[in-house]
């Protein structure tokens, strides 16, 4: 299919020459005069390509672009500028809203139609997917006014309040753009882009960042640190659009670093005469470079922060910043600074030249030389840039390449490592798993003989025992017994430091309960009040649960055996912001003093008499707190009761 | 030499075969047990083959007590095998062992075991369990029927 071009100029000879161009090219060409038929042309037909003069009869050519920018199906088709205009002002106008390129009139047919195909070539190698863009600003108004338009525009949008936020955000998400605010509070916008470079997954993603001030230094510091853009948040929300589809469109399409030697050049010439610079301009023209023209050195550095040029020439006597100060500030700029820069002067003045050369100039012509030597000039810069160019990509991929295969070296290293350790952990699980089964079986075998056989004694030769042999045999199955639970116990506690740990919603007041109505069954003569919050739900893993309230609730139960009105309560509470579990009883409590041992194994506060127990319930709960990530402590007060609390946070912890 | 019995001990603890015939002793299921001391005299035994050619193997006991931890064949493998036999097949087997660990819970109930009891330290407790047992799989429970065919 013929791709169309869309010709907006109010000159019928600029519409023909350009028409008969493209058409000779293979285009086929849509022709118009003013912005009314431009957008009737636009609503017949489906265009490729659009050229726009910048001073219509019935529009302003940057506000129809504007208007084409947020047409659906003209959001991304490239665009190139045109205009008579010699204010450097409307170029960077026309740039900033999102122009593709801007060419001055006089132009070169030759090399608006090489631009415009190479934009084209550019522009089809574009995704169409939606991009996600991440804004990051502090004040909630601007991110939402930004959603909104960003959102208006087909855009996926995220915002963040802060740097901090937005970096994590960054890592997280991998949005196709940033736009981010230059002032705020903590991590600034430029220290945010600066990050994102240095970031080897992100280092790619085109960031635009939003400037309060029109200071030209802020706008150079953006770009040093890395941003592809910078936007004036006082401009209208639509400049912000257009920004952003440019530095899109110029990410995804990224143009290899060496251009052909033959390829259309531009030049940059700074001169605050008009007369010289324009002559200088026509020269130039002739010979196919597209001449931008600035009148100052601010307006230069200015133009250099939206557009990319291939060598400028700076007159070295200028009002305002100056030529020195000029090419200081672009020398010392890392964005611009390998720029060709040509100092052009009046004054033959051998100082003045070793001086500039000193401060970064390339060269440094008399403004009384031949234009032909000037062009010579310029093209052996604009040569020798493009061989620097070349040898610095074959250096950056030589390097590239070693890096990667340092990188791929250190993570296969740190795999190894990681699988060693995983191995190693595997095969001492494995082992205190073997060891746990054998200590099940066999430990417990021999005990079984102890405490059965004494029994037989007992019931067997009961009258040739007197007190005392009957009292010591009870006192072997006694003690039997309890290292038979004390064998129980500890399997338990390691069983739940190995155990798979599987969250999810759980009613713990259903096992709270179920553990109660078991213990009154076990002990129906026990009169005791439980009180129970219903409905506390915690994402948990339910058997573990299980086992911590088995722990908790039978302490409850055991200490309030000499209580008079025994009292047992579960519920939640809110401290510091958690949600807190909490069982408490009115039995016999303990001393603070000792709170800090309760949670070890084989700690016991109280003797074997008053309260049998093998030491290791609570040091089991303190394991599989631990492994839900939560915390266990406990309140108490000797004789008034004691009170176990924990908290099991939602979804972190287990570092097993 | 196993006697045949309505149930059938499969343990090599001397131990243990004595404690668990004592705890049945208490219970009105005394004289009903025979004991295997490992799991291949409990498959001869079971199959009528080796020591046992001559036994009439349509004979089998109402139940098995099955250790898990056994020289020569051990327990798992016991049942594997009397599930794998279509004529023994349909046994009640009872695990009767040490250990509760899941990974001996899961083989067993995966490979058809009726039932798993921990023999507990407390012989009391041991006794009360073999009555609980002995009531259960000799009285309430219906045994497969003698003449249904493999």
């Amino acid at each position: 299919m013929t791709p169309n071009v869309l010709i907006v100029d109010d000159s019928l000879t600029v519409r023909m020459d350009l028409a008969d161009a493209f058409e000779a090219a293979g285009f086929h060409s849509l022709p118009c005069a003013t912005a009314t038929q431009a957008r009737a042309a636009l609503a017949a037909n489906v265009v490729s390509l659009a050229i726009l003069d910048v001073l219509l009869p019935d529009a302003d050519g940057v506000e129809l672009m504007m208007e084409l920018r947020a047409h659906p199906a003209m959001a991304s088709v490239p665009i190139v500028m045109l205009s008579t205009e010699a204010e450097i002002k409307h170029r960077i106008r026309g740039l900033q809203t999102g122009a593709d390129d801007y060419v001055g009139k006089p132009y070169e047919t030759s090399y608006v139609v090489s631009r415009a195909r190479e934009l084209l070539r550019d522009h089809q190698r574009l995704p169409t997917q939606t991009a996600t863009v991440l804004v990051i600003d502090d004040s909630r108004t601007f991110c939402e006014q930004l959603r909104r338009a960003f959102e208006q525009a087909g855009y996926g949008v995220m915002t963040a309040s802060s740097g901090e936020q937005g970096l994590r955000m960054a890592s997280s998400h991998r949005p196709m753009a940033i736009v981010v605010d230059g002032v705020m509070p903590g991590i600034d916008g430029a220290t945010v882009i600066r990050t994102i470079r240095l970031d080897a997954a992100l280092r790619g993603t085109p960031c635009v960042l939003l400037t309060a001030s029109d200071d030209r230094e802020a706008e150079l510091r953006a770009l040093d640190a890395g941003a592809d853009a910078f936007v004036r948040k006082e401009q209208d929300l639509q400049v912000v659009l257009a920004r952003l589809a440019a530095v899109l469109r110029s990410a995804k399409t990224e143009r290899p670093d060496a251009d052909t030697l033959l390829g259309p050049k531009r030049v940059l010439a700074v001169d605050d005469s008009a007369t010289y610079v324009n002559e200088l301009a026509a020269a130039l023209r002739g010979d196919g470079y597209d001449v931008i023209i600035a009148q100052s050195g601010e307006e230069a550095i200015e133009m250099l922060a939206v557009q990319q040029v291939d060598c400028v020439l700076l007159d070295l006597v200028m009002p305002g910043l100056g030529g020195k100060e000029t090419c200081r500030r672009i020398k010392t700029s890392p964005v611009v600074r390998d720029i060709p820069l040509i100092m052009v002067t009046a004054v033959e003045d051998r100082a003045a030249m070793i001086e500039g050369l000193g401060i970064g100039a390339d060269d440094f012509i008399s403004k009384s030389s031949e234009f032909e030597v000037l062009k010579a000039r310029v093209r052996a810069q604009i040569r020798r840039k493009q061989f620097e160019d070349e040898h610095r990509r074959i250096r950056e991929e030589l390097l590239r390449s070693e890096l990667d295969a340092a990188e791929a070296r250190a993570a296969r290293q740190v795999a190894e490592a990681k699988a060693a350790l995983t191995d190693e952990l595997e095969r001492k699980n494995k082992e205190l798993e073997a060891f746990s089964y054998s200590v099940s079986h066999d430990l417990r075998a021999p005990l079984r003989s102890i405490d059965g056989f004494s029994q037989a004694v007992l019931e067997d030769h009961f009258e040739n025992l007197d007190e005392m042999g009957r009292d010591y045999l009870q006192r072997v199955r006694a003690a039997a017994q309890r290292m038979g639970q004390l064998i129980d116990d500890l399997l338990l506690l390691s069983r739940v430091s190995r155990a798979g740990l599987h969250r999810r919603p759980v009613n713990i007041s259903n096992i709270a309960r179920t553990v109660v109505d078991e213990l009154r069954r076990k002990d129906p003569q026990r009169s005791i009040e439980f009180v129970l919050q219903e409905d506390v739900i915690i994402n948990a893993d339910e058997g573990l649960l299980r086992v911590v309230f088995d722990n908790i609730l039978e302490n409850a139960w055991k200490f309030t055996r000499k209580t008079p009105t025994p009292h047992i309560e579960f519920g939640v509470i809110e401290r510091d912001a958690h949600t807190v579990l909490f069982v408490r009883d009115n039995g016999a409590g303990f001393n603070m003093a000792y709170a800090n041992k309760l949670f070890g194994p084989f700690q016991r506060l109280h003797s074997e008499d008053d309260f049998p127990g093998t030491g290791i319930g609570l040091a089991t709960v303190h394991r599989i707190v631990d492994r839900h990530g939560g915390r266990v402590w406990a309140e108490g007060e000797v004789g008034r009761g004691a009170t176990v609390f924990f908290t099991i946070p939602f979804e972190t912890g287990d570092p097993k | 030499m196993i006697r045949s019995g309505n149930l059938l001990l499969v343990e090599d603890n001397k131990d243990d075969v004595e404690l668990t015939l004592r705890a049945f002793a208490k219970t009105e299921f005394a004289r009903k047990i025979a004991v295997a001391r490992d799991g291949e005299e409990a498959l001869e035994y079971l199959f009528a083959t080796g020591p046992y050619v001559g036994r009439d193997p349509t004979i089998l006991p109402a139940v098995v007590l099955l250790d898990l931890k056994l020289p020569k064949v051990d327990g798992l493998e016991v049942l594997r095998r009397i599930r794998a036999s279509p004529r023994v097949r349909r046994i009640p087997i009872i695990i009767l062992t040490s250990s509760n660990e899941e990974q001996d819970l899961v083989a067993s109930y995966d490979l058809g075991a009726n039932s798993f009891v921990r023999k507990p330290v407390d012989f009391v407790d041991f006794v009360q369990a073999a009555r609980l047992l002995g009531l259960y799989w000799l009285v309430t429970n219906e045994p497969p029927p003698r003449s249904a065919r493999p």
